[in-house]
């Protein structure tokens, strides 16, 4: 028994040992990782970042794969779940960056996971391009985060000029989730605006409510009889339903008017007519699109059965940014290190890319300039453009 | 079931140094030849992260590669350096059976962490999900002196374990960093690691202290009032933090410097074993354990149990406040969100997983959960089916857990193994 355990040790450390002129001959290819909230409380975020996903790479499979510098390179997509956890979101981004190699990584969708996933991919060098987070913090000081969104200090005050041009209003009210990062962020600048516009006590209701709550009407009742002309409520897919048709019920007449969270495909599906003819900023109007941002829109709802929001375009814009930064850097050298940063340097260097949800440039700090849109729910329950407000 | 009990025979002979030696020789054939030559051979595209797991599940093409790559560079390693090296590790650990106990144990946690830095070494995933699972066993371990020696049902711990994460994050970003919130560094950020043990300790006892709101009201009663106002007490926790925007809101709070490295986090996990297996043996303990079974006899037998019962609450809170430190300070990060519902559920599934009453079992617990998500991350939606399902099934057939009710004898473990072979067969 000892003599067979020997003699197998010893022929594997021989094999092993006269067999050294192998390791090079492994091929590069281009890893691209997705962290994406595919399980967890938005799992319909991690479903459109993961088709866009899907899609891109299929062009790229095409075309027989990615040419940088005269050369076709194999791609390959690294999806991670993230579980729409922030200790999550860091274990997939440390997994995809020391395990899986990737040279970029496009995700999370959310702050409160981008926020802390930036940090690891800042640390290890590897560019990240969040699609949807709008929290300053993710991009502030770290070289290596982008952002493929505008920010909620620009999104604020352009529902405050858009609400002010068009219906003339002076006396506002907002209704938001405290316990939710976005929401509440978004509520504090929207405020913040509006009061510049209209001066102290303009915004005559704040009110508030924490996550998972379904009854509001203790908030609305409060608002209805401030006096208030329009309700502002930054909230996601699943409360802006119950919101509005609770207002309705008591007596809220005015206009509603939302932010890019209302983007969601299941908004309209779950409040129906109730929100027929209300407004919200976003990043693209998915209703009477053009050129490229129409055909991604076709073909996505060909394949997936349903019209792409925000998310999805934003992802897609987003893997199209890294797809330009890294043909851009030239070549690859096949060390992962020197590629990343090369990359990073060709991708803070893009000048007025032209994505589906617009033109972008980035700034120093790896947020782009790009325009807001106004959309309004038209009576089909489509997501039409209305107007667009650039910085 | 003769193969299983020969393979037991015939290792029965290994000591505890043995086998430490024997994962050595894996970890080194991994570190020299894992990358350029075994994995090469094997067409894997790099080592795999946690024993080929991820990438099994993510392409069944490269099962056999995997398995195989564990063969040589885990099973066959091990097991033949284990057993051909007896013949010294044996002598060896009688050697160290000589000195006092304690002092034998720490040597072999020192060669323990060894084996693991190196291992954890090849790659950073490697060391966040050893950092994490770290810190998941002071959690379990701690939630079991209220939950399993203490016999109660309590819900609070991931306030507490908030209450040290924010109180050691801001006095981390207090004293050592420069940052938005809190203005410039009130230390220089070199006295960092020395003070992160008080930093640690602080956090601790703020959550030991945030237990006596659950604890005075709730221990009149027993039962399920203890968790509904622990329960209570967890959201009352989440949403204070959350509406108060100094120190971030949910917006979260980021920036913590990076003061948890994996050695640091080693240290303070042995250390939570330690403590608690002697907190559980000591007659407090004991005490605790009759208060469990009967209250009214403990009384009678002069155990006074109010006094017990808080002080055990307390201590287990304080461990709590020590995890959420450390957690904070490994993800750089945190938020009231991550202290809420889910965390609860998922300490609770490590808790009872593993076992109640027994040390052993919550190392067990947390090692087998935290291992469970991540090597079947590449399932997603999938993975909250089979896990869940592995809890029913456990639940089941062990009521009470794996390993419930049993204690670490660290004498036994460690000793030399060649004369009780002697003792068997002469």
């Amino acid at each position: 028994m000892r003599k067979i355990a020997v003699l197998t040790m010893l022929a594997f450390c021989t094999a092993m040992m006269f067999s050294s002129l192998a390791f090079s001959a492994r091929k590069t290819i281009i890893k691209i990782g997705i962290n994406a909230p595919l399980t967890g409380d938005i799992p319909k975020v991690g479903e459109g970042s993961k088709y866009a996903a899907q899609m891109w790479l299929e062009d790229i499979e095409k075309a027989g794969g990615l040419e940088v510098g005269g050369k076709k390179y194999e791609v390959e997509l690294v999806i991670e779940d993230n579980e729409s956890k922030a200790e999550s979101a860091v274990k997939a981004n440390t997994k995809m960056i020391t395990q899986d190699d990737v040279l970029a990584i496009v995700g999370p969708q959310s702050s409160k996971q981008a926020v802390p996933a930036g940090e690891v991919a800042n640390k290890y060098k590897t560019v990240m391009i969040s699609p949807w987070s709008t929290n300053p913090s993710t991009t502030l000081d770290r070289p290596y985060v982008f952002r493929g969104c505008f920010l909620d200090p620009f999104q604020g005050p352009v529902v405050a000029n858009f609400i002010t041009e068009e219906f003339g209003f002076t006396k506002a009210a907002v209704l938001y989730d405290v316990a939710s990062d976005y929401p509440k962020g978004l509520a504090e600048v929207f405020k913040q605006a509006w009061e510049d516009k209209h001066g102290p006590g303009s915004v005559v209701a704040y009110e508030s409510f924490t996550t998972k709550d379904t009854d509001f009407s203790s908030q609305l009742t409060k608002i209805v009889k401030s006096g208030a002309e329009v309700l502002f409520t930054p909230q996601y897919y699943n409360e802006v339903p119950l919101i509005v048709s609770q207002a309705k019920n008591l007596g809220w007449t005015g206009p509603i008017v939302g932010s890019d969270s209302w983007g969601s495909a299941e908004t309209v599906e779950l409040c129906g007519e109730d929100c027929y003819g209300l407004f919200f900023s976003s990043h693209y109007a998915a209703a009477g699109a053009k050129g490229a941002t129409k055909a991604f829109i076709d073909r996505y709802e060909k394949t997936y059965g349903y019209i792409p929001d925000d998310v999805a375009a934003l992802t897609w814009d987003a893997l199209r940014l890294a797809q330009q930064a890294i043909q851009d850097a030239g070549k690859l050298t096949g060390k992962i290190e020197k590629d990343r940063e090369a990359v990073r340097d060709a991708l803070a260097q893009i000048k007025d890319f032209d994505g589906i949800t617009g033109k972008m440039t980035f700034t120093e700090e790896g947020d782009p300039i790009k325009c807001a849109v106004i959309v309004r729910i038209n009576h089909q329950g489509e997501y039409e453009f209305y107007g667009s407000s650039c910085p | 079931m003769g193969i299983l009990q020969k393979f037991k025979q015939m290792f029965s002979t290994v000591p505890m140094l043995g086998w430490f030696l024997g994962i050595l020789a894996a970890v080194l054939i991994e570190y020299f030849w894992g990358y350029d030559y075994i994995s090469y051979y094997l067409g894997l595209p790099k080592i795999p992260v946690l024993f080929g797991a991820l990438i099994m599940l993510k392409e069944p093409v490269m099962i056999p590669g995997a398995l195989a790559y564990d063969l040589i560079v885990y099973v066959i390693p091990v097991l033949a350096v284990a057993k051909l090296s007896s013949f010294i590790t044996n002598p060896g650990a009688a050697l160290l059976e000589k000195l006092p106990l304690w002092l034998s144990a720490v040597i072999h946690l020192v060669c323990f962490y060894a084996i693991l830095h190196l291992w954890a070494g090849i790659n950073d995933y490697r060391v966040l999900v050893v950092k994490l699972t770290l810190v998941s066993i002071i959690l379990t371990v701690s939630v079991n002196v209220i939950n399993g020696y203490q016999g109660e049902f309590s819900c609070s711990h991931p306030g507490f374990m908030a209450l040290g994460a924010y109180v050691s994050s801001i006095l981390t970003l207090v004293l050592f960093t420069n940052d938005k919130i809190f203005g410039t560094a009130l230390l220089p950020p070199a006295l960092g690691p020395y003070l992160f043990p008080l930093v640690l300790v602080a956090g601790g006892a703020a959550a030991a202290i945030g237990s006596l709101a659950v604890a005075i009201p709730s221990f009149r009663t027993r039962g399920d009032y203890l968790a509904i106002i622990s329960l209570a007490f967890m959201f009352i926790v989440k949403s204070a933090v959350e509406n108060l925007n100094i120190i971030g809101g949910a917006r979260g709070m980021g920036g913590q410097p990076d003061l948890a490295p994996l050695p640091v986090i080693f240290f303070w996990t042995m250390l939570c074993i330690w403590v608690i297996h002697n907190f559980v043996t000591s007659i407090l303990g004991k005490a605790l354990n009759t208060v469990r079974d009967d209250e009214a006899a403990a009384e009678s037998m002069t155990v006074k149990t109010r006094k017990t019962k808080m002080t055990a609450f307390m201590f287990g809170a304080f461990w709590a406040g020590v995890a959420g430190g450390l957690f904070a300070h490994v993800l750089t990060y945190i938020n009231p969100g991550m202290f809420s519902i889910n965390r609860l559920a998922e300490i609770l599934a490590m808790v009872y997983f593993g076992g109640l009453n027994s040390i052993v079992g919550s190392i067990v617990g947390a090692v087998s959960i935290n291992v469970l998500g991540e090597a079947l991350r590449p399932l997603e939606l999938f993975k909250w089916i089979i896990i869940p399902l592995i809890l029913i099934f456990v639940m089941i057939f062990r009521p009470y857990g794996l390993i419930s009710f049993t204690e670490i004898n660290a004498k036994k473990l460690l000793e030399a193994k060649h004369k009780r072979q002697q003792g068997v067969s002469p």
